[in-house]
């Protein structure tokens, strides 16, 4: 089955429009579904032209498309544990939090909290991710578990903060505070970022560019070969009692 | 007539020895207060009465009129941000709060644009610290981090730190240490024992190298870390550990600086790891005089200081998303209610772009930067001056402040109980 | 005049000796009375359990400290979020909800009236901002001077006249209602991030120990007649082999009150271990229990600890400081300047890990091990426990062998060669549990004569309905049935309303607050007491005259008069 919401224009297209209904397995049942602008409850069908192509009897045959002016959408695949949701546009905060199975492909760009605190499934974003990609809560101990996040764009500040767990795979450069508080999982930035994994108790972080703002709380290992790369290896951070794994191609310390 | 023991409503050491002079409704002298606080009882020349705009023009209504401006607002908003509240008293807060949850808006305070990252610091970590006098009778060094008292909290040093007095210190000038971090050499830099000098960026980087040289580990840090000298970072170490009683203050150098929330983090788990050599504590110098209040009601009615957005019906709280400068600079509100702060004054230009597009009704004594950008402005008694009401200091303690003297000026809270009763019979209706 | 009849109910109300009888409670304004006109309003309770409403004697809902164990969770506060709906305002949290949040659980489980175990002083402003936003129970602050400056000096120099005027003078200033001991003299070391060992180890500076504080302040808090007996937490709070310290200081004790007991100590599970290390870590309930047999001056509370995440939170800084070292979780102090301090860590204890299952059972085992229930009452001393809504579940563990077996069958393995709790047969009744969350609450904290824990013409109209009925249900095998009946009354009346309906609170209530102003001599003032006075002017940074909590802080006043031995 195939559910194609098309975002109508709005009067108020500022206010952004909650929509965690909006998951593979809810259309199962039909598309009589509910969305929030603001403190407004709104039908689906006010929001979306909607269309359905085909039928499914479980969420794994469900593919959700979005399209429009989709950049002020949040919580879309909020607990998706099932089916694929994809976005041809851009997608806002919250997209996949909490999600645990199926997959979510954005073709623009991702606002901030993209795959909050996942714990499974697959999220691929072709565009830029904002800030708190991959990462935790307020107060929260842990970030994401497991599944994977990929951006081929670049990611903003505080990308996969709190990982504990599945793998954080990001093309481009990542912003400040990359992989802060890391206790797990594996982190990956092919292009530069600054102060990666301050403060990491466990996990693995690798740079292939460059790591500006080296904390200096970590201790060089020596260099190891990965992927056909030569990365120096630290250990860290100190400062947190850590036993994580930084590796970075090249560094510059704050001196 | 002489009120004593008044207490200034202007910064968060809440200052509560002031001695106002009133003589026929105006205050003419003022004796404790600093210059900041001496110039907020004198007062300025206050707005009469509430003012509408119509099309360039303002044009005087009645206070009736406006609260029904207000309501109407309110009610009609698909996202109402209901801002500022940190110069006002607890119990005005606490029907903003009911408004909020009645008109599923979103109610943000000051601390969006100061000490919010402190709070989401000890959110994460949570935070050892102490009630001023705790750190005047005791501490015997005192570290004053990205906060420069002389100019923003004058008698800070005087009444808890360098010029106080002290239980438990035989001869508190001499035997109190101050040091001062900053990334330039501030006035409060020149009365310190030592000035440590950061590069700007850089507090994380020495906060982490402080941190692990606690730990014994200063063999992995660099010779500088950001301009900073290993011998100072060592030096400093131990200073900390050998001292009695050690008191980290901080301000928004460290707050809002590049990492800002985890900045304060780590300050915070430097303070917690010192803790397990001797006393430390780690305090935020928080701005207006009762912001810190504006958190502890929006704590116990909501179970989160700032940022609580209620557009679902439930609390819903994530700074950088639910705060008043993100929703703004991304326009997603579509009226504002200002209580008792000056936007205008400090968001960003992005920001005021968007309360210039959308209705804004602003509850203050005075016209502001604010008034600019204002549908209705509503113009109140002063709490502290001819209002009173409760208000929370830096560090936690209550006090109600006084009133002077009287006026026929309503309070923020009889005006917001009126909106709010308005509210409640529409809704009910 | 608004009337109300509640009919046909199964009535159990331990302070007037009615044990199941089914009978009529007659309510005129707001208090029971013998009889009303035929105009009432009538709720006919069809047989159901009928008790006075509930008195809960050490709980952690308002003040500073509380609001910090909030502010600094909002992953607690995402838990048991509810919307604005009726005369209900919004709510968030588990452990440590907002103050509506409390408020509303509390009424639907049928408490009317509530005990915040530790104000400091300097922060009682904030304590009762709290209570007018707990609108639907009464309620009263127990004070902290554990670390009271001017008490350790008044002690230091003997003068236990003076340490009672002190009290007097604060609880007034600050309408407080009843004196509690944290840690005595630990919350002032840890101002020096030191701690006192155990009674007889002197407080830095003052060189008085915790043994001289404990029974001076006993002896104050009787010269000046104060309702409440002193309310202890004890030294050395959740140490291997502690319950050495405590056995020595109730042993500090004597049988000072015809009324009441002397001492009320508190959470006494944390107080009970055996052993001298984590590793050979075990139950010493069965000592204390006996001690506390033996001794009808001592009431105690249990402190039970329940499986899963809470928030703990307490006066006793430098047991949070170990708490932390322990469980590098995140970590909150907060010391209070002359007075006293606090702490407060998350938590979660695990039927996996054996010092837990040990705490979990050592709680139970005072409640059953105590002979009489008036000398051992409920608590989890929410939220350190566990959250008060897991009474419910408590008390189907106290009333049933078999579920107490079923559970344990699921906690550590190595449990059961350190407990005596798999022995222990008795199953608690309805009378029992009665007493023990409200006739025996009231008695102790001395409120009785003020109305509470009991349906006595003159008391307050505050009433607890279950849909339950005695004589149908079977304890002991539908225990499950018991915990569903006290998670949600079918009517909960304060005050002569019906202000909670099977799960859903109705009016938005107001809450009255019971404080203690002891009258005592001129001399004896602290008011006009020139030594006081400078030191107060030189050491504090709130000036005197805006340290007492004034009258716009209190919603309903109840304030309780004493005559001092002043």
């Amino acid at each position: 089955m195939k559910v194609t919401l098309a975002m109508k224009p709005a009067a108020k297209w500022f206010i952004p429009i909650e929509a965690e209904s909006i998951v593979p397995k809810n259309f199962l049942s039909g598309t009589d579904l509910r969305v929030w602008r603001g403190n407004r409850e709104l039908r689906l069908d006010e929001v979306f032209s909607v269309s359905v192509e085909g039928d499914a009897d479980r969420a794994e045959d469900v593919e959700v498309v979005l399209s429009g002016d989709t950049f002020r959408l949040k919580r879309v695949g909020e607990y998706l544990d099932a089916g694929k949701i994809t976005v041809l546009g851009g997608i806002g905060m919250h997209c996949g939090n909490f999600m645990s199975g199926g997959t979510i492909e954005i073709h623009g760009n991702a606002d901030g909290w993209l795959g909050r605190e996942m714990a499974g499934g697959t999220i691929v974003c072709r565009g830029d991710a904002a800030d708190y990609c991959a990462s935790g809560y307020r107060g929260g101990r842990k970030g994401m578990k497991g599944g994977t996040v990929e951006v081929f764009g670049r990611a903003g500040d505080f990308l996969a903060e709190s990982l504990a767990g599945g793998t954080v795979i990001v093309h481009g450069d990542a912003g400040d505070m990359t992989g802060a508080e890391m206790r797990g999982g594996t982190l990956v930035v092919h292009g530069d970022c600054s102060r990666p994994a301050a403060n990491m108790k466990d996990g693995s972080c690798y740079v292939y560019g460059t790591a500006r703002g080296m904390i200096p709380t970590f201790k060089k290992i020596g260099t190891v070969q990965h992927d056909g790369r030569t990365l120096i290896r630290f250990s860290g951070d100190l400062a947190n009692r850590g036993k994580g794994n930084l590796f970075v191609k090249g560094y510059e310390y704050l001196d | 007539m002489i009120v004593k023991d008044a207490v200034c409503p202007f910064c968060g050491c809440l200052c509560d020895d002031i001695e106002v002079e009133v003589e026929e409704g105006r205050v003419v002298a003022v004796t404790n207060a600093c210059e900041l606080g001496t110039t907020k009882f004198m007062g300025e020349k206050r707005m009469k009465n509430p003012i509408l705009r119509v099309g360039d023009e303002w044009k005087d209504i009645t206070y009736d009129e406006a609260v029904k401006y207000a309501a109407d607002m309110l009610l009609a908003a698909e996202r109402p941000l209901l801002y500022g509240w940190s110069g006002t008293h607890g119990e005005a807060q606490c029907v903003g709060v009911h408004m909020a949850e009645l008109i599923h808006g979103v109610i943000d305070n000051t601390s969006s644009v100061c000490h919010g990252p402190s709070i989401l610091a000890i959110q994460e970590v949570g935070h050892p610290g102490c009630t001023l006098g705790v750190v005047k009778n005791r501490a015997d060094l005192v570290i004053y981090w990205g906060s420069n008292p002389i100019d923003a909290h004058p008698r800070h040093l005087s009444r808890y730190t360098r010029y106080a007095e002290g239980f438990f210190l035989e001869n508190a000038f001499r035997d109190r240490k101050v040091i001062v971090v900053d990334v330039r050499k501030t006035e409060s830099a020149n009365i310190a024992d030592e000035f440590i000098k950061i590069r700007p960026g850089g507090d994380y980087a020495v906060l982490s190298a402080l941190r692990a040289i606690v730990q014994g580990k200063a063999d992995t840090i660099p010779r500088t870390v950001a301009g900073v000298t290993r011998e100072q970072l060592v030096r400093v170490a131990n200073l900390c550990k050998s001292a009695k009683f050690g008191a980290v203050y901080f301000g928004l150098g460290l707050t809002m600086t590049q990492g800002k929330y985890k900045n304060i983090r780590n300050a915070i788990e430097l303070v917690s790891e010192l803790s397990r050599h001797t006393k430390f504590t780690i305090s935020a110098m928080r701005g207006h005089y009762n912001v810190y209040g504006s958190n502890e009601v929006n704590t116990w009615m909501t179970g989160y200081p700032f940022g609580i957005d209620f557009s679902r019906g439930i609390a819903f709280y994530n700074p950088g998303e639910t705060t008043a400068v993100d929703i703004l600079a991304r326009k997603e509100c579509d009226a504002a209610l200002i209580v008792g702060s000056d936007p205008a004054a400090h968001f960003p230009r992005k920001c005021l772009e968007h309360l210039a597009e959308i209705p804004v009704v602003q509850l203050d004594p005075y016209p502001n930067a604010t008034t600019a950008f204002c549908n209705v402005q509503i113009p109140v008694a002063v709490t502290g001056i001819d209002a009173e009401g409760t208000a929370y200091r830096m560090d936690g303690v209550p006090i109600r402040t006084r009133r002077v003297l009287s006026s026929d000026y309503l309070s923020d809270e009889e005006v917001l109980a009126r909106m709010y009763a308005l509210m409640q019979e529409a809704r009910e209706r | 005049m608004t009337e109300l009849l509640v009919k046909n109910a199964c009535v159990i109300d331990p302070l007037r000796g009615i044990n199941g009888e089914t009978m009529d409670i007659a309510i005129r304004d707001g208090k029971i009375v013998e009889e009303v006109s035929d105009a009432a309003e009538v709720i006919d309770a069809r047989g159901m359990l009928t008790l006075p409403g509930g008195v809960d004697s050490h709980t952690h809902i308002c003040g500073t400290k509380v609001n910090f164990g909030r502010y600094m969770s909002p992953e607690d506060m995402r838990a048991g979020r509810t919307p604005r709906r009726g005369a209900m305002h919004a709510t968030s949290g588990y452990s440590v909800p907002t103050t509506y949040g409390n408020s509303y659980r509390y009424s639907v489980m049928g408490y009317t009236t509530l005990l915040e175990g530790a104000m400091a002083p300097l922060e009682a402003r904030h304590t009762h901002e709290e209570f007018t936003y707990t609108p639907l129970q009464d309620t009263m602050a127990n004070t902290l001077f554990d670390g009271n400056w001017a008490i350790l000096e008044a002690i230091r120099d003997g003068d236990v006249k003076r340490v009672a005027a002190i009290i007097a003078w604060t609880l007034k200033a600050v309408k407080g209602f009843g004196v509690k001991l944290t840690n005595p003299g630990g919350t002032e070391a840890w101002q020096w991030g030191k701690n006192v060992s155990c009674i007889r180890d002197p407080v830095p500076y003052f060189e008085v120990t915790p043994a001289e504080i404990i029974r001076s302040i006993v002896e104050a808090n009787e010269l000046l007649h104060l309702p409440h007996s002193v309310h202890l937490h004890c030294n050395n709070l959740g140490t291997p082999g502690n319950y050495s310290c405590t056995l020595g200081s109730f042993g500090l004790i004597p049988d000072l009150n015809e009324k009441r007991q002397t001492l009320y100590a508190t959470h006494v599970q944390f107080h009970a271990y055996g052993g001298s290390e984590w590793k050979d870590f075990c139950s010493k309930s069965e000592p204390i229990a006996r001690f506390v047999d033996m001794r009808p001056q001592i009431v105690m509370d249990m402190g039970q600890v329940m499986f899963g995440r809470t928030t703990t939170m307490t006066a006793d800084g430098p047991m949070e400081f170990n708490l932390y070292r322990l469980h590098h979780e995140k970590w909150s102090n907060h010391d209070v300047e002359l007075e006293t301090g606090s702490g407060i860590i998350p938590v979660i204890y695990r039927r996996k890990n054996l010092v837990n299952s040990i705490m979990w059972a050592i709680g139970l085992e005072l409640a059953l091990l105590t002979k009489s229930p008036w000398q051992c009452l409920l608590s989890t001393d929410n939220p350190n426990g566990a959250p008060f809504v897991k009474y419910p579940e408590i008390i189907g563990l106290l009333m049933s062998k078999r579920y107490r077996d079923a559970e344990f069958a699921t906690v550590h393995p190595d449990t059961e060669s350190r407990v005596p709790l798999p022995a222990i047969e008795r199953e608690l009744d309805w009378h029992e549990i009665a007493v023990m969350t409200r006739a025996g609450a009231a008695r102790a904290l001395g409120i009785q004569d003020l109305g509470k824990g009991h349906l006595a013409p003159g008391a307050d109209a505050d009433v607890a309905i279950y849909p339950l009925k005695i004589d149908e249900v079977d304890p002991s095998a539908e225990y499950q049935k018991v915990i569903d009946a006290f998670s949600r009354t079918e009517y909960t009346i304060k005050r002569g309303r019906v202000v909670a309906r099977r799960g859903e609170c109705l009016v938005h209530g107001s809450n009255a607050t019971l404080w203690v102003a002891p009258k005592v001599s001129d001399g004896y003032d602290m008011g006009k007491d020139p030594d006081f006075i400078e030191k107060f002017d030189r050491y504090y940074t709130v000036r005197m005259s805006n340290y007492p909590v004034q009258e716009e802080y209190v919603t309903r006043n109840r304030r309780i008069e004493t005559e001092a031995e002043l």
